[in-house]
């Protein structure tokens, strides 16, 4: 069998077919997330994952690494139906490199590489062999590394190669590499890529998943397009064109989307003047009373980074804001809370909610800024709480529930009374509805158009295109940080979205 | 399910004052410390005729001996509901004590200008340790360590490693407020100092300003979770850094108490007095990683530690099996408090269940 074969060197492999997937569904409560999915990698291929965010890349490769058990439908791993788990997974040789790097930062890399799996003699580690053959992988891979190295020496490019070196090391028939540039330079992606071209070629099968268009084009053998949990096509690298990959990624019907009332617009409430900082950069924009400015970009696009800048969590570097056509100061959140400004964050449990704190505790919290009495009564704070839950339809008893015991909507919901009660005017919406379910992410678009009715203004950064149009009077479009197009309602489409976020519009 | 039955739902749980009183930990310490109590009556009075535990003589030293600790397990709540511990307040509370002392007896300052001293020295230490814990990032728990080597060492350089004497020049912090009052049963003296009364007027103080101002909500916020604190509008530093000084306040008033209650500037003065505060504020329910507790928890935690080593010398005990004694209870107290949280998480996860089933139902 090829877990015989040589650890480096060419080795002759038919192009056979190592993993199938026949028919797959997944859902969660409340979403369907694959639909009938079929998919298949064959040996020495570079099989691309495209998709919007949660079109079900990441629920696929969960899947495929064990992690997910399918509802319905079939996995054909050597021509045999296995059911996986993870460990499974693992001992067939399916590897899974995420995103974000697991590993041992104060162990160099050839302990990194055999942490678990350690070759030993009666107990005694072979620290030598393991160093032997780490070495030899490396070489095999044409990388300077030294395995001596400390894991958290290395630049995350780096890492990644030991990644795959692991991969080789233990013979692994399929690497699956989730996001794998997301925060390389130029150089480091050119480098993995040319390590992806190295081994595929001693047969591994490598099903590759990202964002950035170019990549795709470069080092791909087929690519399967995935959309909203359903497949849409599947291409070889010669019928592929960049304008084919674009419509298959887009293409919702946008008569399914929320439909929001429309509301007067006002005058300008907020302004940005070329607003630099932490991940931001050279960013200008207007903000009118009684309407939503959408953000869209991909993951890591610099939208989150531009909010904390805006909202004076992390440092303005350059560039200027205006509210009420006022330039005003901002070095830290509670001067932006004295300017009427609400952040409601993307991560909500760790930095929105207090969670092992009451309903009550959590809803007068912000607005303590605001507060000139030194002296609170504590019946008040209730009072404040029963108050929110009764508005927003919180499904909680009364104020007193401990916010840990509420569902992923109601902690939304408590997240907004915290802001609402501040009186604020303009608020930042990082991703309001996601890991939300359908009901209450309704209930969240009817609060922000009453927002909108009051002559609040509401900046929303939403990865969920749907959301975006149908909520957005303009779209601005982010990516690494900078603005790459401003749309106006009628310019707001997907594929003008996804084509200013992957950089299409500058080429 | 009907809107009269959700009204009927919600009126009973509105009804039952259970649901309002949060500090439900608190009483059940409460009720543990009760039951330890009468134990201790039972164990006393079958060991010894005479005097038993519970006789207002008994209790009234009980109060004596558990002031200082008492005041500083206030000032170490604050800290820990913000998130932070303070490990130098027994070397801290030593210092002080050596420095009143030196100002009476040796710097000849006058008694008051003395005490002055000895507070404000308190006071700036801990707020340069509080300083340098807001401002970066390293554990409160390895500056307040150093802080208490470092508070050690001036203190023994201070004394050249010797006793300061006194002549009682701080008697006035323990004269008889009650003076000619006797033991109904024993006919013993009865004995109030002043102390007692500062004693309680801190924990009064202390609980009002945790309880029913902005500032109590924000430093239990601060401790729970600072990044979200921060994001409210909440200056994060700021509020641990004032943690500290209140620390420094009042670790200054018990060291003064502490030197006239025993006459005698010595390094050994505040020795365990940090590991005894924390013990009494973890009884209490204040958890080390913060965000939760309570001044009437460690008011109870206080009494209960200070019960149980009074009760001990009475049996007399020697010391070595009080250790013993006072760690496996401070094991017990607080794992037992953990069971009980899981118990409860687990109880309002089932009652969200059948809130959720219910809600299900009303879908269809």
């Amino acid at each position: 069998m090829s877990r015989k074969r040589k650890l480096t060197g060419l080795r002759k492999f038919d192009k056979k077919e190592i993993i199938r997937l026949n028919n797959i569904s997944k859902s969660f409560p409340g979403v369907k997330a694959l639909k009938n999915v079929s998919f298949d990698l064959k040996e020495g291929e570079v099989h691309c994952l495209c998709g919007e965010n949660g079109a079900g890349k990441s629920t696929l490769i969960k899947i495929l690494s064990g992690v997910y058990q399918p509802d319905s439908g079939e996995i054909i791993f050597d021509g045999k139906k296995v059911d996986l788990s993870p460990h499974l997974a693992m001992s067939i040789g399916i590897q899974t490199i995420y995103q974000e790097h697991m590993v041992f930062g104060y162990m160099n890399i050839a302990e990194n590489i055999f942490a678990g799996m350690e070759i030993d003699k009666g107990g005694f580690v072979q620290k030598r062999e393991m160093r032997r053959k780490t070495v030899e992988v490396l070489k095999y891979l044409k990388s300077n590394l030294n395995p001596d190295m400390t894991m958290c020496d290395l630049s995350s490019g780096e890492q990644k190669t030991v990644e795959i070196a692991k991969g080789l090391i233990f013979q692994r028939r399929v690497i699956i590499l989730d996001e794998p540039t997301a925060s390389f330079s130029a150089s480091e992606i050119d480098n993995l890529l040319h390590i992806i071209q190295t081994i595929k070629k001693s047969g591994l099968g490598i099903i590759y998943i990202s964002h950035h268009v170019e990549e795709v084009f470069k080092i791909a053998d087929r690519v399967t397009v995935l959309r909203d949990g359903q497949k849409v096509s599947t291409y070889d690298r010669e019928d592929l064109t960049r304008e084919k990959l674009i419509k298959d990624m887009v293409g919702r019907d946008p008569s399914t989307f929320y439909k929001r009332e429309n509301v007067p617009v006002g005058e300008v409430i907020f302004e940005a003047r070329n607003v630099t900082g932490d991940g931001a950069k050279n960013v200008s924009f207007k903000l009118k009373r009684g309407e939503i400015l959408g953000f869209a970009g991909m993951t890591g696009s610099g939208r989150s980074e531009l909010m904390n800048v805006l909202f004076g969590a992390t440092h303005l570097d350059l560039g200027e804001i205006l509210i009420n056509d006022k330039v005003v100061k901002q070095a830290n959140p509670w001067s932006a809370i004295r300017n009427k400004m609400c952040f409601i964050t993307e991560d909500k449990q760790n930095t929105g909610l207090f969670l092992e704190h009451t309903i009550a505790q959590n809803t007068i919290i912000a607005n303590l800024v605001n507060t000139k009495k030194f002296f609170m009564k504590i019946s008040d704070d209730y009072k404040t709480g029963d108050k929110f839950i009764k508005l927003l339809g919180t499904k909680a008893n009364d104020s007193s529930v401990h916010v840990v015991n509420l569902s992923g909507g109601n902690q939304q919901k408590v997240v907004l009374a915290k802001w609402l009660n501040t009186n604020g005017e303009i608020f930042i919406f990082d991703e309001p509805t996601r890991g939300i379910d359908v009901g209450s992410k309704q209930d969240i678009y009817q609060i922000m158009v009453n927002l909108l009715k009051q002559g609040k203004a509401i900046i929303m950064v939403s990865s969920d295109m749907p959301e975006v149009i149908a909520m957005s009077n303009k779209v601005i479009v982010m990516k690494d940080g900078e603005v790459m197009a401003e749309l106006s309602k009628d310019e707001v489409t997907e594929e003008n979205i996804l084509m200013h976020s992957i950089g299409g519009g500058k080429i | 399910m009907t809107t009269e039955e959700v009204a009927r739902q919600k009126k009973a749980i509105k009804g039952s004052s259970f649901r309002r009183f949060e500090n439900f930990t608190v009483l059940s310490i409460f009720i543990a410390f009760v039951i330890i109590i009468v134990a201790i009556q039972v164990i006393t009075t079958r060991a010894l005729q005479f005097p038993t535990f519970i006789s207002p003589v008994n209790l009234l030293n009980i109060m004596q001996q558990i002031a200082v600790p008492g005041i500083v397990a206030v000032g170490m709540t604050i800290v820990m509901i913000s998130g932070g511990i303070d490990l130098s307040v027994g070397m801290l509370a030593s210092l002080v004590a050596i420095v009143t002392a030196l100002g009476i007896s040796k710097w000849h300052l006058g008694t008051v200008p003395s005490i002055m001293l000895g507070i404000a020295v308190a006071v700036v230490l801990e707020m340069l340790l509080g300083y340098i814990i807001s401002r970066t990032k390293v554990e409160p728990f390895i500056i307040t360590l150093g802080g208490m080597i470092t508070f050690k060492g001036i203190a023994l350089l201070l004394c050249n490693s010797r006793e300061v004497m006194m002549s009682g020049e701080l008697n006035f912090l323990k004269a008889n407020l009650i003076e000619g009052a006797k033991d109904p049963t024993s006919g013993l003296n009865l004995i109030i100092p002043p102390y007692v009364l500062i004693f309680l007027a801190i924990v009064v103080i202390a609980w009002v300003l945790l309880k029913f101002t902005k500032y109590g909500r924000r430093v239990y916020a601060v401790g729970n979770n600072p990044s979200a604190a921060y994001l409210a509008g909440i200056n994060v530093k700021n509020v641990k850094f004032s943690s500290y000084i209140i620390t420094g306040l009042l670790v200054g008033i018990g060291a003064v108490i502490l030197l006239s209650r025993i006459n005698v500037g010595i390094i050994t003065l505040g020795q365990n007095l940090e590991i005894d505060t924390i013990a009494m504020v973890v009884i209490g329910g204040t958890v080390l990683s913060g965000g939760k507790g309570n001044i009437w928890g460690t008011f109870i935690g206080v009494l209960l530690l200070g019960s149980i080593g009074n009760a001990m010398n009475m049996l007399r005990l020697p010391p070595e099996v009080q250790f013993v004694a006072k760690g496996i209870i401070i094991i017990l107290a607080v794992s037992t408090g953990d069971v009980y949280a899981n118990i409860s998480v687990y109880m309002s996860r089932m009652r969200q269940h059948v809130l959720g089933k219910k809600d299900v139902g009303e879908k269809n």
